[in-house]
């Protein structure tokens, strides 16, 4: 099967498990695709091949006994080098804890591969989760699959590359202010950005304790809801983690959306796109309505406000968890990382507390508002294309801080709010680059944001393109 | 109007943080740092704490989707 690599997480799952295919076959195109590919999407900080090839073994010995296997058997994955995994290498894209192995495996990668999902290895990420571009200056940049010299989007850039790329079916991200769907966007695939405490954190290295999350990227979103399955769910590990029970996410993929209210914010949301954005978010608008969904336009609170006190709680957290490598080894972070990280030591306290103060305040606010007469609201995920890495500030210089707010203008409000978030492309600017639109509900709504999501790619075709890139 | 400059940044960082940062990471770090004093001063205007104590992660279960999912 030549093409294997084109098929998506799902069906190829399902191949593994019918015997049409060994989940060895599937795993040495991957690692074939991972090495060949290295070189110009950069996707990887370490690959794990032999590990890769031995749990594909195993794999395809249980089949062969009969033995039930899991969701995600034999089918090859990697992960925003973030994840811990006990005794292993775990980066987290930085010189800092380049050589460092945890003494605890994250429940995320510990659900995945219960579920028999092949770990391919450590993917790039900007250090230390922070920055929305996919720039490394310790592993490389990672490259945008659709235009080499374009950015892949941050901060989990290689789990965007290695999905859009072909290379793994599906991936981890964390998503702090839109390190999911950002990277998702910018790459041309899924992103699942779950409601805060839905998915454990156990095992992932912090950047902050309020806005971290962990979600799927995938081809489709019923691969995103079908990893999300797995590793939804309460875990005694995290205290922080919902004790509410998990919707059935892939079962939703296959509801009907007809009558749902989708939300188009008046303002904010829209007001600084590009023109291109604006056109394929019109004909996703006049897509849902022609599937059934009522559109309506609708008032959003204040946002910008949201977005500074966002910055200055994030970064609070941020430097708490940093503050001794930033005194005692302050050369060994990239300029623009180590910029945003410290700029939250000089916020006083009472700020801190103010914004979390009103975290609960906006979240009644919205949902008493935006959220009260609509199911979801629609947004373009980001208000531009992926940007080419020679047209960006990437030093920490002065015009960073404006940069990382327009990428993450539309993501961080959300990430603020603590909302599940779906991305998903929806066309293609006339350079090639993918265009997505984000989707985002009340609390734990994110089966129906998959029906909606699965809905719009029924009709559509973007999610099976392919990069020329990716065409080894 | 927000008083942050690089000589209250180089203050703050020698004082409760133990380094002294150049001369033109404190200036870069002042700029960041004045739109965030400013909007944060105009939205403590209106923080009232009477509902205090409150749990946001009570809140996010609180606000759920109701339908627990279609």
């Amino acid at each position: 099967m030549n093409e294997i690599f084109k098929l998506d997480l799902c069906k190829v799952a399902d191949l593994i498990k019918k015997r049409e295919v060994s989940a060895i076959e599937v795993t040495q195109t991957a690692i074939k695709r991972a090495e060949g590919l290295q070189p110009s999407l950069n996707a990887f900080i370490r690959l794990d091949a032999a590990e890769a090839l031995e749990a594909a073994s195993e794999i395809d010995k249980k089949i062969k006994r009969g033995e039930t296997v899991g969701s995600l058997a034999g089918v090859p994955l990697a992960h925003k080098d973030i994840f811990y995994r006990k005794g292993k290498l775990t980066t987290c894209g930085s010189k800092i804890r380049s050589q460092f192995k945890s003494n605890r495996t994250s429940t995320s990668f510990q659900r995945l591969s219960n579920a028999g999902a092949v770990y391919l290895g450590g993917l790039n990420m900007s250090e230390f989760a922070v920055g929305p571009i996919g720039n490394n200056i310790h592993y490389g940049d990672c490259n945008n699959p659709w235009n080499l010299d374009h950015a892949s989007g941050g901060s989990s850039s290689g789990s965007g590359a290695a999905v859009a790329g072909r290379i793994v079916y599906g991936a981890l991200g964390s998503d702090t202010g839109g390190s999911i769907r950002i990277p998702s966007a910018m790459s041309g695939v899924v992103g699942l950005k779950p409601t805060q405490n839905r998915v454990s954190r156990y095992g992932l290295m912090p950047l902050s304790f309020s806005f971290d999350c962990s979600g799927p990227m995938a081809r489709t979103v019923r691969d995103a809801a079908r990893v999300l399955d797995v590793i939804a769910g309460h875990d005694p590990k995290d205290p922080t983690s919902s004790q509410r029970p998990k919707d059935n996410y892939e079962g939703a993929c296959d509801k009907s959306i007809a009558g749902l209210k989708i939300g188009i914010p008046k303002t904010y949301f829209y007001d600084e796109i590009d023109t291109e954005v604006g056109v394929a978010l019109d004909l996703v608008q006049q897509q849902y309505s022609d599937l059934g969904a009522e559109i309506d336009f609708v008032d959003v609170p204040d946002h910008n406000h949201m977005n500074l006190i966002w910055a200055a709680a994030l970064a609070a957290e941020a430097s708490t968890i940093h503050r001794k490598w930033l005194r005692d080894r302050p050369d060994e972070y990239g300029p623009m990382v180590k910029r945003r990280i410290e700029f939250g030591l000089y916020q006083p306290a009472t700020r801190y507390l103010e914004a979390m103060t009103l975290r609960e305040k906006y979240l009644r606010e919205y949902c008493k508002t935006a959220l009260a007469n609509c199911d979801v609201l629609l947004t373009p995920t980001l208000p531009v294309t992926a940007p080419a890495y020679n047209d960006l500030d990437v030093g920490g210089g002065k015009n960073m801080p404006d940069l990382v707010l327009k990428l993450s203008r539309n993501t961080r409000p959300i990430s603020y709010l603590g909302l599940p978030a779906l991305s998903v492309p929806c066309g293609f600017s006339k350079l090639g680059l993918p265009i997505a639109f984000q989707l985002f509900g009340r609390p734990f709504s994110e089966a129906q944001l998959c029906s909606l999501g699965a809905a719009y790619q029924n009709i559509t075709e973007w999610h099976h393109r392919v990069p020329d890139t990716a065409l080894l | 109007m927000s008083e942050i400059n690089d000589s209250f940044v180089k203050l703050i960082s020698s004082v409760w943080h133990r380094f002294t940062p150049s001369n033109s990471d404190a200036s870069t770090l002042a700029d960041m740092l004045k739109p965030m004093d400013i909007a944060g001063e105009e939205v403590a205007e209106n923080i009232e704490f009477d509902d205090e104590p409150s749990d946001f992660n009570a809140a996010l279960e609180e606000l759920a989707e109701k339908t627990g999912g279609i």
